[in-house]
């Protein structure tokens, strides 16, 4: 049980992070990306290369998480563009049209100039024990790595100029407005952070278990969750729900079968709104 | 001159609400907008801080054309504007939404202190979130990021909502605290008396267009803004 909640919580990070992408770009106007997973899997498939082009695997990881941040902001300059001029309904319609439309374009072409891509970076060594739980280093570095940009992310947004200045346009953005700041540079920063978090997730995940090119739509679905679980807008409720979910989503795929796990976690999403719309930490 | 429009015209979706519009504000004057509900004052100060375009004239600060700016551009110029509804961030703290008031830069000690003065209930607050403030703290605390900014001009639209009459009254009485000590203001507002009691001069705005505009004795002693707005046959 120690090693399945373990396990649990060491997946869960990764959820976490990978919903502060989602969660920040929904809180600042109402878009659900979409396309997102894509983003972590147009990292992967640019790291892989990169590799196997002889690039070493830290550069070629920067590469990949610049070349998602890149997308995230060519996303934001063109497709979203007439999407924030909609008010709030037509925004969100439109917004999951394009974005899935997108999401369809990335995977195509990928699974067509990449059929069998995916990246797995491997960490030998022998497995480090915690609380007398085996665990992979891989698995290790990919917590510890997504720890530490979890804790800069936090004091970023509670602490900064430009974070506060984030929060203030998902809380209100005409108040953000009048102290003299400007919603849409703030959405082209928060879509290219974002791209580089699903890359930065692209290259931790591809740590402990392999990343293909078909697997960008359960991160899109897991980030979801997440950020409805989280609160939509909130980055430390991400990490939260992240981890509650991980381990969940750990326990329940040990004790019933892997193929109840995304049912559950989805339930638990429903759930939150049911019981508490606003998530563990939205405002 | 540090406000200049002349013949502003603005509306929402092709409507014009207010048009013809010409006013000034000098430096360190006070200028009230008054008129009833439904004049076009929220529609003209809009306008003039760039959250509404204007469909013709022009507005200018300082000389500077600024007619076609964004609302984040005019504030960066100087001009903070305080709307009815407030907009304040409801889930931050008291502090912060001050703190947020200087954008992008850290506010000043002098701007802090000034609206520890004019406000100081806001001070053992500091910690509280904005959001679970009094309809009268939450007043304080928008004009407060407002004056965080030291701008150039403070606009403000309709202080008096929402108040009781004594906070009404305190809200005003802050605003002469304000005016003694130099600042610019701009305040649109439907009660008159509360409007004349610290303006310089005034314009009346009636159906989007300014019929009348004067001194608060003068308005005071016109019998059209007597039986209009003050109640007096």
């Amino acid at each position: 049980m120690k090693a399945v909640i373990l396990d649990g919580i060491i997946l869960g990070l990764g959820f976490g992070l990978l919903g502060v992408g989602m969660t920040l770009v929904y809180g600042l106007g109402g878009v659900l990306n979409l396309a997102y997973g894509e983003f972590a899997v147009l990292a992967a498939i640019v790291v892989a290369q990169a590799i196997s082009g002889g690039m070493p695997t830290v550069l070629a990881a920067v590469l990949g998480i610049l070349a998602a941040a890149t997308a995230g902001v060519l996303l934001d300059l063109s497709l979203m563009r007439p999407v924030y001029r909609q008010s709030t309904g037509h925004r969100v319609l439109l917004g999951l049209m394009l974005t899935l439309g997108l999401a369809f374009v990335i995977e195509g072409v990928l699974t067509w100039r990449d059929p069998l891509g995916g990246l797995t970076i491997s960490i030998g060594g022998k497995p480090i024990s915690i609380l007398g739980v085996p665990i992979a280093v891989g698995s290790v570095w990919a917590a510890l790595i997504t720890l530490a940009v979890g804790v800069v992310l936090l004091v970023f947004f509670a602490a900064t100029t430009f974070g506060r200045g984030v929060r203030s346009v998902i809380q209100d953005e005409l108040g953000a407005r009048l102290v003299g700041i400007s919603p849409s540079l703030v959405r082209t920063v928060i879509f290219g952070l974002s791209g580089a978090l699903a890359g930065l997730v692209a290259v931790t995940q591809s740590m402990t278990s392999p990343l293909t090119v078909s697997g960008g739509f359960n991160l899109t679905v897991y980030a979801l969750i997440v950020s409805v679980v989280g609160g939509l807008g909130s980055v430390a409720g991400a990490f939260l729900a992240g981890i509650l979910l991980g381990i969940v989503d750990d326990v329940s795929a040990r004790y019933i079968g892997s193929y109840i796990s995304d049912i559950v976690l989805l339930g638990a999403a429903a759930l939150t709104i049911l019981v508490r719309p606003r998530g563990l930490f939205g405002s | 001159m540090l406000l200049e429009v002349s013949t502003l015209a603005a509306g929402y979706l092709g409507q014009t609400v207010v048009q013809g519009v010409n006013l000034e504000v000098s430096p360190g004057e006070v200028v009230a907008i008054i008129g009833s509900n439904g004049a076009g004052k929220t529609t003209l100060m809009r306008a003039i801080a760039g959250l509404l375009r204007p469909m013709a004239g022009r507005v200018s600060l300082a000389g500077r054309d600024m007619t076609r700016w964004p609302a984040h551009r005019v504030a960066g110029a100087g001009v903070a504007y305080v709307p009815a509804e407030r907009h304040l961030f409801p889930a931050m703290t008291v502090k912060t939404n001050l703190v947020l008031g200087a954008y992008p830069h850290r506010p000043q000690r002098e701007a802090l202190e000034l609206v520890f003065e004019i406000f100081p209930a806001l001070k053992p607050r500091l910690q509280q979130r904005a959001g679970t403030l009094s309809g009268g703290q939450q007043q304080m605390v928008a004009v407060g990021r407002a004056l965080v900014a030291q701008p150039r001009l403070l606009m403000l639209d309709e202080p008096s909502t929402g108040l009781a009459p004594k906070l009404a009254k305190d809200a005003f009485e802050a605003l002469g605290s304000l005016k003694g000590r130099g600042m610019t203001l701009l305040v649109a507002e439907q009660q008159v008396p509360l409007a004349l009691s610290v303006a310089d001069r005034g314009y009346v705005l009636e159906n989007g267009r300014i019929t009348l505009e004067g001194t608060p004795h003068e308005l005071d002693r016109n019998p059209e803004v007597r039986r209009a707005y003050l109640g007096v046959a």
